[in-house]
Parts: structure tokens; C-alpha cells; sequence
């Protein structure tokens, strides 16, 4: 087997010989592989520690610290442990029913290779969720993208081809996408984010873990999918690098090429193999081919059972002649997953597969095959030829490795007043509201969405765009419903990490809560800088702190997570700190959903919350170029009380319509429900002068267009409503619904077509 | 008729779940049929082509399925007369395989469902659309009342009808527009059109009637909870008016 020189090479040689191979191991790192298997690795033993150790695989400089979140509560059905968390919904016909939850980033292909990266993200998030042996029934896109305004630019090329392949494969595979957000911003133009949220539907008695089972010694493994080819060679080190333009057509082949056709097809083959099994009554393991393919899921899967494997390459189905072990091992070839199945299931499985489903004939080479064992030697072997080519100790290999990288004294932050005024005099809303509305953070994002397929499967009560989080029923012919939000304000991101976490929590979970469910839980994706730069590690570990804090105030865990590092190009611009957090919601009777669109004339409207003078981060304060003011104070105690009102309030069927304040402030929000009305019989809003509602002690335009969070609701009932926040000090009456097409503030009334123009059409020009 | 209907699934359909769920909630005895189970097709009585993108779409969608084995039975079973629904890209197999509007020959349209206008994008959309032909002029709504307006989720990026203008008028002419795009008051205007498709069309029908071809989804608007904003009093869980277009469907079974 060839070897790659470890020993007897000096520090300099070794870092020199690595680069020239395309590892992002370090010389440290080598001597350390060295040194435990007591002999210079192979080469494919180096690319597959490459891709094992690599960050996107070990978390080497977050695991750690990521033991800080909350993972544990009542509605906890499966923990952080697998490919997917689950998360309780309730019960049906005798049957306990979990959603399963996934996050996933595709910051780095898709930054390179807009279509085929984004829709490789999806691909991804779905296997996962897939995987535990769930029916895939919704997905969410969070998205980050540069500057657009420039019709030639890359920032616009990213921003168009990300969506259209989310569009792409999300519509072809037939999974509803009823969540997302979007935000542009110039420290994305040189890292676009590109995360993707994936829901499943499983009955608890019918969860398949992605781990060999007990008693697994001797089991068939078994690859199903696309034939092994060389895209995606290294993916999981390109994610663990810096991008740079000169190294974006060599990084390219490292992107993995998509086929939802083929998923389609997979997906289907998959939910027949489930129904096999359990009228079989057969225990087996399954888990998605994802960064460090065969190699990294195969050990994986066997490893974390107790387990070691032997593989033979020679039985890969590849799509190339003589392609190289290292990468059949290891190349990310997308659309792929392995099973770990009792030898007396295997035929019928492969049969389902190849025969009933033809994989086969749907794509060249593509198909179910045995390519191993497990053992019950706690070693990983790889054969290819006449020839072992890889021989390590298993748990070596998927162990935990653990960077301890330099963290920063957070910096005090600097001594801002949140009931100092940061608006000069008066500004009259008259003077900003359009501004606030066309904003490329607060327009309309329709011209995104509607290219997204967000009913198919017949289950959608709220569409996507229609309220704060998407719903569906998706247990046929039961009232449980699953909401599903997301948050995180680069805005907030570029001014202070923790409390950005903090936010996007907040925000996440309010917008669950303003449809009606219940927060079940939550998912978070972490996408940081360099962490070898103290400042962007400082970030994320600030972060993580507020992630925990938030999360456990509001009494959500989370179930599953990634880790986005390295988003930094070479000449320095790194994003702004961006944890995304998605919230799954339940509701126990999809009937008492309530969705944005005001309902009727002369309803009562609340805002339920605290403004404040703080409006750091805000749209106004970009807009106005303040940019000393202190982030919105989060206090998590009174937005947790004010969620629990807000939700007994739509249990009691004592609201009509609420909406999450969010970019842009109240009057945006109420401006919003006010919009979905205009296509049928308009409804408007007369509001009260703020100084009547903050008795004065915040500035107009703050009251009216700061981000400090509450809800905007539409009440059904006046009195019971205020009945049921008699004990919240932060309810304020703002004024009624109005049977004209009017947004009017005290004196000044605003034509509801002109300022839904405004907003409304910012993005078509991107998004045509 | 005793009523067996299969719903069919190509490499690539993806809405058969809420296709079959329909069918069978109205009463139909409905299963699904795999492409490698076609040589059953001939058993059943009626055939569902859910939505989807069978074969990716390639070429034009509903091209390279209107010539795949599975369709040998359906064409030959709408020849006989019986009842065929397309929906989506069932509706663009059925169109591309010639079944509608029937006006040539077999397996060589006249007219397509393509590529949206003004934008030629996906569009998801809740639409509605009104009954354009007597109901007894089409087996599949002849239960339905006179100009009867059901609600739908448009969600394709290729549904605008489009043909020579020769054609257009021997289809119109022909009877064979069985819907097209409404407001949910009936009124019929440009605005109520996602498309762009000629002469407002979303469904064609062939000359015998006993094919359907419909571009947006009735099953994805079949319970109330799917517009929860618009329901009437009542259950949620009951159905809503998309379902009016299968019970139609499931009487002229019986």
C-alpha cells in the first residue's frame, strides 16, 4: 500500500508534503496518526483522518462547547446524538408521534457553485431526517447573501442560483417548503449562508438509529445510491478552509453534484424498505453518506454501535474505471446511504432497491449493493485489490479530537443607555415609513419563495409568507399540526454575538408561538469565522453561552445542531457572528392556528411587549446611520410570560390575527397584516399616537420602527383578551382595525396600495 | 364500472400521497401503481396521473413519460372510454401522449402545457378555477353544478397552454377548455390567470369527455385547514372544495 511519509521528515517537509496532497491536517496532527498506528499512514489512511478530523466531521474546536446546551426536557424524544434529533408532537390513534429535526449549512458550495451548492444542501438535510426513518415532510431556507444591486456582480449570481436550486431539488422531491428568511448584506459578499432546516414525521415505535445494532457482529453493510464518482473529493476539508477567488475553480470539484431525480426515487425506495422492516419486525441501522462518505458513515454507523468494519472497495459500484481508494472511500458523491442489515433481510431490501424501484435504470450505475461487514474487531479495514489499504483503530478514527484554540477577554461593551433617545427630534413616521417597508431586509420576499413549492404533499395549512412560521397537519385525518420558524439578524450578528444568540432564539420561538403552537424545541446552525482567529472564535464561544441561556429561559432544547466555521475569505472579510436558530411548534389542534392577514373591521389591536429607545441593530438605525445605540434588551423571563399569554390567548380563541415584531418594528408588522388583505376586502389600521401607549418616554419613530420584539395582535375578543393579560404589564391597547385601505398614525393616513408597492417591490427585479 | 382506480407513479411524481389520499377519502377504490408493476394498469378501471416531474421533466415536461410502457394501457384504456384525471405534470403526460385536447393523433400533440409567461419560473400560487363547459360535457365533472368555481394550489413552472392559433381555435371551438382560471367570486380576468396560458385554459378535456387534464393541484385544497384564512365555519378537518372535483370523479364510477 503506498504510504505517506510521516516520520523522519522535518516539520517544514511535512507541512510542505500535506499542502501538496490537499490536507488540512496539521503537521501536529500527522505525527499524532503516526505515532498511534506505530508506522506511516497510507494514503488513504491521511485523506480519511483528513476528512475525519476535519472540523465539519469532529468538531474538534466546538464540541466542546457545545455540551453547554440544553438537550433535555419533556418534549425531548431523541437528543442531539444521530443524524437527526425528535422532538414530541403528541399522540394519534394510540400512537406516540415525533418530528424530526435537522440543520445543515452549505456555505462554502454554494458561495462557489450557486445552484448545484444549495441544492445539495438540501439534499443533505433531507437524508438526515430521512435516515432516522422518517417520512420527510417539510424544509425551511435561512439565507444570507451579499450585496445584490449590482445585476453583473457574483453577490448576485449567489443570491439567484441558491434559490433556484433549493427551488430545484426541494420542488422535484416533492417536500413542502414553508419556512425561511432572508437577508442581505455586504459582509456576505464573499461568504454567502446557505443553511437548510429538514422535518420528518416518525412514530416513536418506528425510529431506525444510525448506529449497527447489538448483536450486529457479522451484519451486511450496505451502500444504496448514486455509483461513488469523484465529485465532491474533499468536501468536508473545503469546508474546513477559507475561500479564496483563486482557489474557487480548483475548489469546485470538491462540490458534489445533485440528482433529485434520483432522491425522488430514493426517498420512495426508503419509505417502502421502512415498511418492510417493521412487517418484518427486523432491527437495523441506517445513516446518511455525508462528509467522509463510505469511509465516514461506515465507521460511523458501526463505530458508535461498538463496533468495527471491514470494507471491500472493490465492490463499490463506481461510476469510473480505476479510480483511485482514497476516493471511493472517501469522495462526498451525493445521494447515497448505508444500511447495516441482518444478512437473512439484505436480498429482500436489495431487491426493493434494484428491482421494484430499478435504480438502476434511473440512473446510470446507481443501486443497492453489499460493499461490507460488520466486526466485531474494534478496527476499520479497508480493502481494495489484493491489498488492505486502511487498518486503524476504529474509535481512533471517529474519536473526538479536541483543538484548544485562543479565546479573546470579551471586550466590555461599551456603556450605552437603553432609555437614552438615539433619534434626533421627532421623526415623523410619514418621512420613514416607505423607507422602512422597501428595505431590502423588510420588503417583501415573495419574489423568492413563490419558486418554491410549499403545498405539495396536500398537508399545508399556512403557506410560506402567509404568517411568522409555516404549518402543517402531516398525520392524516388528526388535529396535529407542526409549525416551523427561524431567526437570526446578521444585523445584530455585526454588533455582539451573544446577544444575537440570545435574539435569534427569542425570535425564533415568538414566531411558533404567534401562529398558535407551542414551542417543542430547537436547531441551531452556527456559522462563524476563521476559529483560528481569537476574534471570530471569541464569537462563537460568546455565542454558544447565549444560545444556552436563551434556549433555557424559554424551556426549548435543542435536538440537533451544525457548525459553520471558516466562513472567511483570504483577503480577511469574515461574516458577521450568524447563529440560526429554527423553532419547531406544535399544536394539538391545528384548528386554533391563527395566521398574519387582519380578519375584520373594528377589532381592538395590541402590542404585546416593551418598546424601547434601544434600537441598535435595527433597520432604523441603518437607515438613519445611528450606530451607537444598544441592541433591544432581551428579557427573557417577560418574553417567555408574554409567549405563554400570547398562546393561552389563541387556545381561549381570543385573537384573530398576531404577527412577531421583527425587522422594522411594530408599524411594519401591523403594515403586513394589513397587505394580505388588499387581494380581497382591504383591511386597515387606525393607530394611536405611540405617546399615548409608551406614556411618552420613547421617541415616535423608535416606538413605531424599533426591534425590541412583542407581538402585534388582532383581538377577537376585546375583553376576554385583556382579561387574560391582566397580570402582563407590557400589553398595550394601539389602536382598531379600519374597513378602508388605510395605515393611518393619529392624523396621518397612508394609502395601503402605496406603501404595499413599496414594499413589495424591491425584490422582483433580483427574483423576476 | 366497478371502480378500481390506479394512481400511477413514474420515476419523478411526487404528489401521488395526497392524490391517493383524496381518492380514497371520496370513496374510490384506489391504489398506487409502480412503474415496475405497468403490465397491472390493465385491471383497473381508471387511471390518476399525479403531479410531479416524471422522467425530470426533460425534453418538456411530459414528454418522455407520454411515451413510456405505462402510458400503452392508459391510452388504450381512454380509447375504450375509460376515465383518465391528469393533474399537473399528470395533465402535461396526458396532453403530450395526445389524449387531449384529442384533436391529432395519438402521441402527437397539437398543443403543450410549457414553460410560464410573462416569467418563465416556478410559481406556487392558490388559485381558483370555474367549470367553462356543461357539466355532463365531461364525465369527471358532470356531477358538478353549472360553472362551479373550485379552489387549487397552482405549482408548476410550465402551465401555460400554448399552440398554433389554428389549433387554439379548434380547441376552443371543440369544447375541449373544461376550466379555466377564476376569482374565487367566478369573475374571470386576466389577474386570476399565474401563466400566461392561452385563453385562461387550466384543464382540458377530450372530445368523448372521459379525460381530464388539469394543471393546478384540487387534491392540495381538499380539507378546510388548507386555507385556514378563508374557511367557513365548521370542521377543519372537513373537506373543502377541491374535493368537489374527485367526488364528481368518484360518482361517475359508480
Amino acid at each position: 500500500m503506498r504510504n505517506f511519509a510521516v516520520n523522519g521528515l522535518t516539520d517544514e517537509a511535512l507541512h510542505a508534503a500535506a499542502s501538496r496532497a490537499g490536507l488540512a491536517l496539521r503537521v501536529d496532527e500527522l505525527r499524532r496518526i503516526a505515532e498511534r498506528l506505530g508506522r506511516d499512514p497510507s494514503v488513504v489512511e491521511v485523506h480519511a483522518f483528513d476528512a475525519q478530523w476535519s472540523e465539519h466531521c469532529s468538531y474538534k474546536s466546538s464540541r466542546h462547547l457545545l455540551r453547554a446546551l440544553p438537550i433535555d426536557g419533556p418534549t425531548v424524544m431523541q437528543g442531539p446524538a444521530e443524524d437527526a434529533g425528535i422532538l414530541h408532537l403528541g399522540e394519534w390513534n394510540g400512537e406516540r408521534y415525533g418530528v424530526v429535526i435537522a440543520h445543515e449549512s452549505h456555505n462554502h458550495p454554494s458561495q462557489v457553485v450557486p445552484f448545484e451548492g444549495a441544492a445539495t444542501g438540501v439534499g443533505g438535510i433531507v437524508r438526515d431526517v430521512l435516515c432516522m426513518g422518517a417520512e420527510v415532510i417539510a424544509i425551511a431556507d435561512p439565507l444570507r447573501f451579499g450585496r445584490v444591486e449590482n445585476p453583473d456582480s457574483h453577490q448576485r449570481y449567489v443570491a439567484q442560483g441558491a434559490v433556484d436550486g433549493i427551488g430545484a431539488y426541494g420542488n422535484a422531491i416533492g417536500v413542502p417548503n414553508i419556512a425561511g428568511d432572508v437577508y442581505f448584506d455586504d459582509r456576505f459578499d464573499d461568504n454567502c449562508l446557505v443553511n437548510v432546516v429538514a422535518l420528518g414525521l416518525i412514530k416513536e415505535s418506528e425510529i431506525i438509529h444510525s448506529a449497527a445494532p447489538p448483536h450486529s457482529e457479522g451484519w451486511d453493510i450496505v451502500l444504496v445510491g448514486k455509483a461513488t464518482d469523484t465529485s465532491g473529493f474533499g468536501g468536508a476539508a473545503f469546508s474546513s478552509v477559507t475561500l479564496d477567488d483563486a482557489d474557487a475553480d480548483a475548489n469546485r470539484g470538491a462540490v458534489q453534484v445533485p440528482d433529485p431525480f434520483l432522491k425522488n426515487v430514493i426517498m420512495r425506495a426508503s419509505y417502502r424498505v421502512f415498511a418492510y422492516l417493521r412487517e418484518h419486525k427486523i432491527t437495523a441501522g441506517f445513516k446518511d453518506l455525508g462528509a467522509g462518505g463510505i469511509m465516514g458513515c461506515s465507521a460511523e454507523i458501526c463505530s458508535s454501535g461498538g463496533f468495527g468494519a471491514i470494507i471491500d472497495l472493490d465492490d463499490v459500484n463506481t461510476a469510473l474505471e480505476n479510480m483511485p481508494p482514497e476516493v471511493i472511500a472517501i469522495g462526498e458523491t451525493q445521494e447515497r446511504l448505508c444500511w447495516v442489515l441482518p444478512p437473512d433481510a439484505t436480498a429482500a431490501v436489495l431487491s426493493i432497491y434494484n428491482q421494484e424501484f430499478s435504480l438502476p435504470e434511473i440512473a446510470r450505475g446507481a443501486r443497492a449493493v453489499v460493499i461490507g461487514a460488520v466486526q466485531k474487531q474494534m478496527h476499520y479495514v479497508l480493502r481494495h485489490g489484493d491489498e488492505i489499504v486502511m487498518d486503524v483503530p476504529i474509535d481512533f478514527l471517529t474519536g473526538s479530537i479536541r483543538d484548544e484554540l485562543a479565546v479573546h477577554e470579551r471586550a466590555v461593551p461599551p456603556d450605552l443607555d437603553p432609555a437614552k433617545r438615539y433619534v434626533e427630534g421627532d421623526r415623523a413616521a410619514s418621512e420613514l415609513l416607505e423607507r422602512v417597508l422597501g428595505h431590502r431586509d423588510v420588503c417583501s420576499r415573495a419574489p423568492l419563495y413563490k419558486q418554491y413549492d410549499s403545498v405539495v404533499r396536500g398537508t399545508t395549512v399556512i403557506a410560506r409568507g402567509a404568517a411568522d412560521a409555516g404549518v402543517i397537519a402531516p398525520v392524516h385525518g388528526s388535529p396535529l399540526g407542526v409549525a416551523l420558524s427561524v431567526g437570526g439578524n446578521p444585523r445584530y450578528g455585526r454588533i455582539d454575538a451573544r446577544a444575537a444568540a440570545v435574539l435569534a432564539v427569542a425570535e425564533s420561538v415568538r414566531k411558533v408561538v404567534a401562529v398558535g403552537a407551542r414551542p417543542l424545541g430547537l436547531t441551531d446552525c452556527l456559522n462563524f469565522g476563521n476559529p483560528q482567529n481569537p476574534d471570530h472564535y471569541t464569537e462563537l464561544v460568546v455565542a454558544i453561552d447565549g444560545l444556552a441561556e436563551a434556549a433555557r429561559a424559554l424551556g426549548t432544547p435543542y435536538v440537533s445542531g451544525n457548525v459553520s466555521l471558516y466562513n472567511e475569505s483570504k483577503n480577511g472579510n469574515a461574516i458577521p457572528a450568524s447563529p440560526i436558530v429554527a423553532c419547531v411548534g406544535g399544536l394539538q389542534d391545528v384548528a386554533k392556528v391563527v395566521t398574519a392577514p387582519f380578519k375584520r373591521a373594528g377589532s381592538v389591536l395590541y402590542y404585546i411587549g416593551d418598546a424601547s429607545n434601544a434600537i441598535g441593530g435595527s433597520v432604523l438605525a441603518e437607515l438613519l446611520d445611528v450606530r451607537d445605540a444598544p441592541l433591544p434588551p432581551v428579557d427573557l423571563v417577560r418574553a417567555r410570560a408574554e409567549n405563554d399569554v400570547l398562546s393561552k390567548a389563541i387556545e381561549a380563541g381570543a385573537v384573530n390575527a398576531a404577527r412577531a415584531v421583527c425587522g422594522g418594528g411594530l408599524l411594519a408588522a401591523v403594515a403586513e397584516m394589513a397587505f394580505a388583505t388588499l387581494h380581497s376586502n382591504a383591511i386597515g389600521a387606525q393607530l394611536d399616537d405611540p405617546c399615548a401607549w409608551t406614556q411618552g418616554e420613547v421617541g415616535d419613530a423608535e416606538a413605531l420602527f424599533g426591534e425590541a420584539g412583542g407581538f402585534v395582535v388582532e383581538a377577537a375578543d376585546q375583553a376576554a383578551f385583556e382579561a387574560m393579560c391582566a397580570d402582563l404589564p407590557f400589553v398595550h391597547e394601539i389602536g382598531v382595525t379600519i374597513d378602508q385601505p388605510v395605515l393611518a398614525i393619529d392624523e396621518d393616513a397612508f394609502s395601503l396600495r402605496t406603501l404595499h408597492d413599496a414594499w413589495a417591490k424591491p425584490l422582483t427585479e433580483v427574483y423576476a | 364500472m366497478s371502480g378500481k382506480v390506479a394512481v400511477l407513479i413514474f420515476p419523478g411524481t411526487n404528489s401521488e400521497e395526497e392524490s391517493l389520499r383524496l381518492a380514497r377519502d371520496v370513496g374510490m377504490d384506489a391504489q398506487l401503481v409502480h412503474w415496475s408493476r405497468s403490465a397491472a394498469l390493465a385491471n383497473f378501471d381508471a387511471y390518476v396521473l399525479p403531479g410531479g416531474f416524471a422522467y425530470e421533466d426533460r425534453i418538456r415536461a411530459g414528454a418522455v413519460p407520454a411515451h413510456d410502457p405505462m402510458m400503452d394501457a392508459v391510452i388504450e384504456g381512454a380509447q375504450r372510454g375509460k376515465l383518465v384525471l391528469g393533474i399537473c405534470n399528470g395533465a402535461q403526460i396526458l396532453l403530450e401522449a395526445g389524449l387531449v385536447p384529442g384533436t391529432g393523433p395519438i402521441r402527437k400533440p397539437t398543443a403543450a402545457f410549457t414553460h410560464n409567461a410573462p416569467v418563465p419560473k416556478f410559481v406556487c400560487k392558490h388559485v381558483h378555477v370555474k367549470l367553462a363547459i356543461d357539466p355532463a360535457r365531461c364525465a369527471i365533472t358532470a356531477s358538478l353544478a353549472k360553472d362551479a368555481v373550485i379552489p387549487a394550489w397552482a405549482a408548476h413552472g410550465q402551465g401555460r397552454l400554448a399552440a398554433t392559433d389554428d389549433h387554439l381555435e379548434e380547441i376552443e371551438a371543440g369544447g375541449h377548455v373544461a376550466f379555466v382560471y377564476a376569482h374565487a367570486d367566478g369573475s374571470v380576468d386576466a389577474a386570476a390567470n399565474p401563466n400566461g396560458s392561452a385563453i385562461g385554459c387550466a384543464a382540458l378535456t377530450n372530445g368523448a369527455g372521459n379525460v381530464l387534464a388539469i394543471m393546478p393541484h384540487p387534491e392540495r385544497d381538499a380539507w378546510n385547514f388548507n386555507h385556514p384564512d378563508s374557511r367557513g365555519p365548521g370542521d377543519i378537518l372537513a373537506p373543502s372544495g377541491g374535493v368537489a372535483l374527485f367526488a364528481s370523479f368518484a360518482r361517475a364510477l359508480r
